[in-house]
């Protein structure tokens, strides 16, 4: 129950926060619509929140127990890394960019991702594992980029000349 | 009657050959979208909608938008068909507008022992009326764009605040809930440039927000994410039930004999869907429920539902297939998505860059007539496929979840990159998923989320196109007749729910007195 409310009241304050961009009502300019926008959703949300807070919720709360969440996390989690991936991650100070994680592309990303499911979840055999791993990117570069003629981002590797993807 | 030209020009169009062979592949990949619980129809269209915009241009030889709509509708159709397979045969329902079957299709398959006559029963009344709706849609068209032709801002805003006030007024959700995701829904519809006065908004000194926050990133986040993200919640309650199935002609021809016995429930179940998947935002599932309810009520045999009634399957299938086909009616005709995979398609039109809305049939007279041909291929296409393919599509639901879960993610990853090449919207596509996954857990609706993003700007432009020209005075709204009764009716839609709330409470406290006197 609490962790409803607190979810509730969570996105409620989300929302609250908005309206502090569009706050020129004034005449009927650029930043009159999203205000009132802003302001209806502002609003709304509030009389969720308090129908939420006032009306008796069941006690289980939003997730059924931890294994659900952790079945979503177990999700969420790889599709932020495997995103973050493909570009990688730079570190910008005033005269320096650091390179965190080299760029890995779709492909090298896509191959490592595939794979992680297939032995993590899937719990198949090493060569199954291999074999997903090499055949879906494959499979990818074909429709996509022989295709449609789709260029999806390419690795680190790609730049230096030691891999064609 | 020109009609009948321009539609055997549509047919044309529509029987060329890489139309023929994307509608069929479009087809297969809506049922196979339809069967695939995780997947649902307007998460496939807005996955694949990227690649479309490489068909509009023509990567591949001979395609063009009409191309482009068609595999886009074809899709849709497929899925229509796709998803009932698994709420008969597994009792797990594919799409939302399946749920309805599992009251009376996985009975009639499982306890009767007829799975072959519930699937065939569902796909002649799915074909039906998916027919009549498309008949009417044939002549209705053209009609509804005429008259919105002599339209102006004050009566395509009145339009516009019409059809936001349906998704309050007859939503399914708590009526605030839907009023919090509409204003969310215009709020990032207008992000960045100003469309009038071109001065810079809501993008917090972020030049990579200046166009905006894109259509295609969000939905496929909120849909395709999010779903996956829903579905990995519900993991581990497996399959239940797993009946095989063969469909035989002899299937097929007692389900005719069945549909001989309810042709008048199923016609008017269709024509009702028709009219019900015109008002925006409902489409599909919500007609689903309403035709299992009218068939329900006007059954001489109520006892037998829910225990393998066929009126059950026929019922439900006949209005959600006929709501489907014609929530694209208003987004055609006016330029208002009827449902969500409707306003998912229209992005796709503004992608490609045609204007949605009565101009097309002026414009791009083969694109219109062309769509609607090949809604009547895509139905015959999908009727045949789903009575010659079941078994290959059940197995389908044998790919196991550690190859298709992640496959999806990819896929959808492709889609959001390819648009504009950016990473950036990448990100969003990810984010919007936790954000879609958290409001389908805290039961807010999507539907007026993804609605008002994509009618955001032209609401605002018409509106302020308005105001201007009534000099700021907003009684110019009340100039014209039509304006004013759409207006007064808009109203009157959002105090519904309103005067029912008031309702129930009096009622209760009325009962709360008699009990305790």
């Amino acid at each position: 129950m609490v962790v409803l409310i607190a979810a509730v009241a969570m996105f409620d304050s989300r929302a609250a926060f908005s309206p502090s961009a569009g706050t020129a009502p004034g005449d009927v300019g650029a930043r009159w619509y999203p205000f009132w926008a802003a302001s209806i959703m502002g609003v709304a949300s509030v009389i969720v929140g308090y129908r939420a807070l006032t009306t008796p919720q069941g006690a289980e709360g939003a997730f059924e127990g931890s294994r659900s969440l952790f079945a979503v996390l177990k999700l969420a989690v790889p599709m932020f890394a495997y995103a973050l991936l493909i570009g990688g991650i730079k570190w910008r100070t005033t005269d320096f960019t650091y390179t965190v994680i080299p760029p890995f592309g779709f492909y090298l990303s896509t191959a490592l991702y595939m794979g992680l499911f297939a032995w993590w979840l899937g719990r198949y055999k090493v060569w199954w594992v291999g074999a997903i791993a090499v055949a879906f990117p494959i499979v990818i570069f074909a429709v996509f980029e022989l295709g449609f003629r789709v260029s999806l981002p390419k690795s680190f590797l790609y730049e230096t000349g030691i891999l064609p993807f | 009657m020109e009609v009948f030209g321009d539609l055997a020009g549509g047919f044309a169009t529509a029987l060329h050959p890489i139309n023929m062979a994307m509608l069929f592949v479009a087809v297969v990949l809506g049922l196979v979208i339809g069967v695939l619980p995780g997947l649902g129809g307007t998460s496939g269209v807005a996955i694949l909608l990227p690649i479309t915009v490489f068909i509009a241009h023509g990567s591949l030889p001979g395609s063009d938008a009409t191309t482009a709509i068609i595999f886009l509708a074809g899709i849709y159709w497929g899925a229509l068909f796709g998803g009932v397979i698994t709420s008969i045969l597994f009792n797990i329902p594919g799409e939302p507008w399946a749920v309805v079957l599992l009251f009376d299709g996985f009975p009639l398959a499982k306890r009767l022992g007829k799975p072959g006559l519930a699937l065939s029963s569902s796909f002649v009344s799915s074909f039906l009326g998916a027919l009549v709706s498309t008949i009417l849609f044939t002549f209705f068209a053209l009609p509804i764009a005429l008259k919105a032709l002599e339209f102006g801002p004050a009566e395509l805003f009145a339009v516009f605040l019409l059809s936001f006030a349906t998704l309050i007024g007859l939503g399914a959700e708590a009526p605030m809930k839907s009023v919090a995701m509409l204003a969310l829904g215009l709020l990032l519809a207008a992000v960045g440039f100003d469309t009038i006065t071109g001065e810079q908004r809501l993008n917090f000194g972020q030049v990579s927000l200046l166009s905006g926050i894109g259509f295609v990133p969000v939905t496929i986040g909120l849909f395709g994410i999010g779903e996956i993200l829903a579905s990995a919640e519900e993991q581990g309650i497996g399959f239940v039930e797993n009946i095989p199935a063969r469909l035989g002609l002899t299937d097929v021809f007692e389900a005719l004999r069945e549909l001989r016995k309810r042709l008048r429930l199923v016609l008017s179940n269709a024509i009702i869907g028709f009219f019900f998947g015109v008002l925006p935002g409902h489409g599909a599932t919500a007609a689903s429920f309403l035709g299992y309810g009218l068939a329900r009520q006007y059954s001489s045999n109520k006892e037998n539902f829910g225990k393998g009634e066929i009126s059950g399957i026929m019922g439900p299938q006949a209005a959600a297939d006929s709501a489907g086909v014609a929530s694209l009616v208003p987004m055609i005709t006016l330029g208002i998505p009827g449902s969500p995979t409707s306003a998912v398609i229209m992005a796709g039109l503004f992608i490609w860059g045609l204007q949605p809305g009565p101009v097309l049939f002026i414009q791009h007279p083969d694109f219109v007539w062309g769509l609607i041909a090949s809604i009547y291929l895509g139905h015959l296409l999908t009727f045949i496929l789903c009575l010659l393919a079941v078994p290959l599509l059940a197995m389908i639901m044998r790919v196991p979840y550690a190859i298709i879960t992640p496959f999806i993610v990819v896929i959808s990853i492709i889609g959001s990159y390819s648009l504009n090449n950016s990473m950036l919207d990448v990100f969003i596509t990810v984010v919007f998923g936790l954000i879609g996954y958290w409001l389908r857990k805290m039961k807010y609706p999507l539907a007026p989320l993804v609605v008002a993003l994509v009618l955001g700007d032209s609401t605002e432009r018409e509106l302020r196109k308005a105001l201007i020209a009534g000099h700021g005075s907003p009684l110019y709204f009340f100039n014209s007749a039509l304006s004013t009764v759409l207006i007064v009716a808009a109203v009157v839609l959002v105090l519904i729910p309103l005067v029912r709330t008031i309702r129930a409470r009096r009622r209760g406290a009325a009962q709360a007195a008699v009990a305790h006197p």
